[in-house]
């Protein structure tokens, strides 16, 4: 008889957080998705229907392809090098030879994730600066005249130049959740493992990487959809220029709404990105079924 | 012990909090009585502005006791969202600062700003000494809204000694602009003319410049109103065929620095001709360069428009339609001789009060540019400001493209034609 009482605490507890997720989360996506069958500014509250139009819009827009590709652009650096290449960055630093120094180096890499991404940005177009930046300089004092270039100012490069700062920027991050991943690995598979005879590159595939599958998983999930949402480091570095070459859904979707002021427009972009990033998010839960017991 | 402590912080947050909320309220109560209380908002919180402002606010509540000044200002680009949200309900400021022709004319639109062609006649002392070509920005349907109090205009600066050093005389039209750029580029610079050109409005201004000076104003007042724009005119890619001419001469770097890289350039004798503002003359002379000149963009050949206009335009000051009337005093009171004089000697920034910039608040350089300014036969808007933002886009982006020869002139009238047809529904 007891158990069937209905129990209203946890109700209770979770009441403040549901409502807050309706108010900030909930009701401005389904608003959201009224708004794009509307074309308006904010200047004049009145909106007029337009039913698809919005949408065979992106069709035609220009920015939009070169948008989605620039994201996938990011989406892919990034996995190769977040999670790819800070994995390797964390076995080494895991490695008995680095024991002393390992400490330091965590530091080090980590130090660009604590910087604001504005300063990072700033801090980027003086690299990129073809005049006096970092990187032309650097590239002359080698040797390698012939590399240099108007980084940021060349519709060719300014997008992977834009990729790069980002890559800088939070490598440290991924690493760090990595070796948290690897210190929680058995020590005893790597005994057992040295005992076989195993060198360290057999022991990364056979031991790390199936161990920390679960942190692989995390890691390119966050990057994944980190990419598609990816706002600041385009916006501040380069503001989509020059045309549109290094634009990303979101800057254009920002673009659209608060600078040209077509309210409507900027709300069937932002559907676009929330399906991309929902779709994405899904697949790879699927494809790699946690939440489940091996 | 530690519930002792937590009952005491609560007891004492409460206590704080009600005790900032009463004072808060009592204030409220005795500016209700007999003090009148105006909303100032405007655009420079940074100095020397600001202080200007602050003293100017403190002057005018010496001279009349029963009024209150609310001062509030945020820069630039938050400016424009800010005052975007307040035009759009009941919270709109009495006396705020606003840019000319578009910007005012979607904040007019709103129906929430003052209209002050009676005020204006009223005082014809006080209107009598405002140039009234500025007012041409704030004049939408014959009606005033706005009181110029800036103005700006965009020419050519020019380094004098360069230009004496290679024998080269200030051009005239548009064929000897770029005989000067060659042989600059020969004398061995390697971007005669610079600018940044990853700031779109600094492509817009050009362009403005450009289309006003090739395409037959009736065409260009038809295509800039975006219920009858087509942009078919043929001047169109003429325009952008001069302005890709230019950047020809702005070298590779160019395209990745901003505008205020550019006038460094130019301070500094590296690059010696930029297209510039006049709002930028104290910049330029506060690095050190006085020895600079300035001529308007030259005659272009063939071009159908009025050669001796000068692209740019004032700023000024709109009142909210329910301001009281201490605020119409206040904005008189801004906008006098004294204060405008006052305003251009603390500042440097040119105003558009008669009588009131002369050798005694300004330097010979500006007294220069502030002739152009009131000799020009007519004042051409901001680019950005005087067509549809969608269609300012295309051309700013279609520019930075131009620069970098990825898209033709055509390409983009096209994308601009099928804009203007979309926005003309």
């Amino acid at each position: 008889m007891q158990r069937r009482k209905f129990n209203i605490i946890p109700v209770l507890f979770l009441l403040p957080s549901i409502a807050l997720l309706l108010v900030f989360v909930y009701i401005p996506l389904i608003q959201n998705f009224y708004n794009s069958f509307f074309d308006f500014s904010v200047f004049s509250q009145t909106k007029t229907f337009v039913g698809f139009e919005n949408f065979k819009n992106l069709l035609a827009d220009k920015a939009v392809s070169v948008g989605i590709l620039n994201n996938v652009k990011y989406a892919i650096i990034s996995v190769i090098l977040q999670v790819g290449f800070a994995l390797v960055l964390a076995y080494i630093l895991e490695d008995k030879l680095f024991h002393r120094v390992a400490p330091f180096l965590r530091v080090v890499y980590f130090m660009p994730v604590m910087i604001s991404i504005s300063v990072v940005a700033l801090l980027f177009g003086f690299v990129y600066n073809p005049q006096m930046g970092l990187l032309n300089s650097f590239l002359e004092l080698i040797g390698l005249e012939n590399l240099k270039e108007v980084w940021l100012g060349n519709p060719e490069t300014a997008i992977y130049s834009v990729i790069a700062m980002s890559q800088w920027h939070s490598i440290g991050f991924v690493t760090l959740l990595f070796i948290v991943a690897i210190q929680k690995i058995p020590k005893e598979l790597y005994e057992a493992a040295d005992i076989d005879g195993a060198g360290k590159i057999r022991k990364f595939f056979s031991i790390t990487v199936p161990q920390v599958r679960e942190a692989i998983f995390v890691n390119t999930l966050i990057t994944i959809t980190g990419s598609m949402l990816v706002f600041n480091e385009p916006y501040i570095l380069t503001n989509g220029g020059p045309g549109f070459s290094s634009t990303v859904l979101s800057v254009h979707m920002y673009q659209t709404g608060f600078v040209k002021d077509n309210m409507g427009y900027a709300s069937t972009l932002a559907i676009i990105i929330f399906i991309l990033t929902a779709v994405l998010a899904l697949i790879q839960i699927k494809l790699s079924r946690t939440g489940k017991d091996d | 012990m530690k519930k002792f402590i937590a009952i005491f912080m609560t007891v004492l947050l409460l206590a704080l909090t009600a005790c900032s909320s009463s004072a808060g309220n009592e204030e409220k109560k005795s500016s209700d009585k007999d003090v009148v209380e105006i909303d100032f908002f405007h655009r420079w919180p940074n100095e020397p502005r600001k202080s200007f402002y602050d003293q100017k606010i403190k002057e005018f509540e010496d001279a009349n006791p029963g009024v209150k000044i609310n001062v509030n200002s945020v820069l630039n680009d938050s400016y424009k969202e800010k005052i975007r949200v307040l035009v759009s309900n009941d919270d709109l400021p009495d006396i705020f600062s606003s840019w000319s022709d578009s910007f005012a004319e979607n904040l007019v639109s709103s129906d929430r700003i003052m209209e002050l062609d009676s005020i204006l006649a009223e005082d014809s002392e006080w209107a009598g000494k405002l140039i009234e070509s500025q007012f041409a920005g704030f004049t939408f349907d014959e009606k005033k809204y706005g009181v110029p109090f800036t103005v700006d205009g965009k020419a050519f600066f020019y380094n004098k000694e360069v230009f004496k050093k290679n024998n080269l005389e200030v051009p005239k039209t548009y064929k000897e602009f770029i005989a000067v750029l060659k042989d600059l580029q020969d004398a061995g610079y390697e971007t005669p003319l610079v600018e940044g050109l990853t700031n779109a409005w600094a492509i817009s201004h050009y362009m403005g410049t450009i289309f006003q000076r090739v395409v037959d104003p009736a065409v260009t007042a038809k295509d800039y109103n975006v219920a009858t724009g087509e942009f078919t005119d043929p001047g169109y890619i003429k325009g952008l065929e001069i302005f890709q001419e230019l950047t020809d001469y702005m070298g590779d770097l160019s395209t990745a620095i901003d505008h205020e890289a550019a006038r460094n350039m130019f301070a500094s004798g590296e690059a010696p001709i930029v297209y510039m503002q006049f709002a930028e003359v104290k910049m330029v002379e506060d690095q050190g360069m006085t020895d600079f000149g300035f001529f308007d963009f030259p005659e272009i050949e063939g071009g159908k428009g009025d050669s001796k206009a000068l692209t740019g335009a004032p700023e000024g000051w709109m009142l909210s339609k329910n301001a009281p009337k201490e605020a119409v005093d206040f904005l008189k009171f801004l906008t006098s001789k004294e204060t405008a004089y006052d305003f251009t000697k603390t500042d440097g920034q040119l105003n558009a009060v008669q009588g009131a910039v002369d050798e005694g608040n300004t330097s010979p350089a500006r007294l220069e540019a502030y002739e152009l300014v009131t000799n020009a036969s007519a004042t051409t808007p901001w680019f950005d400001n005087a067509v549809n933002i969608n269609i300012a886009d295309i051309f700013m982006r279609g520019g930075q493209t131009l620069a970098n020869e990825q898209t033709t002139p055509e390409e983009i009238m096209k994308e601009v034609q099928a804009e203007a047809k979309r926005l003309k529904k």
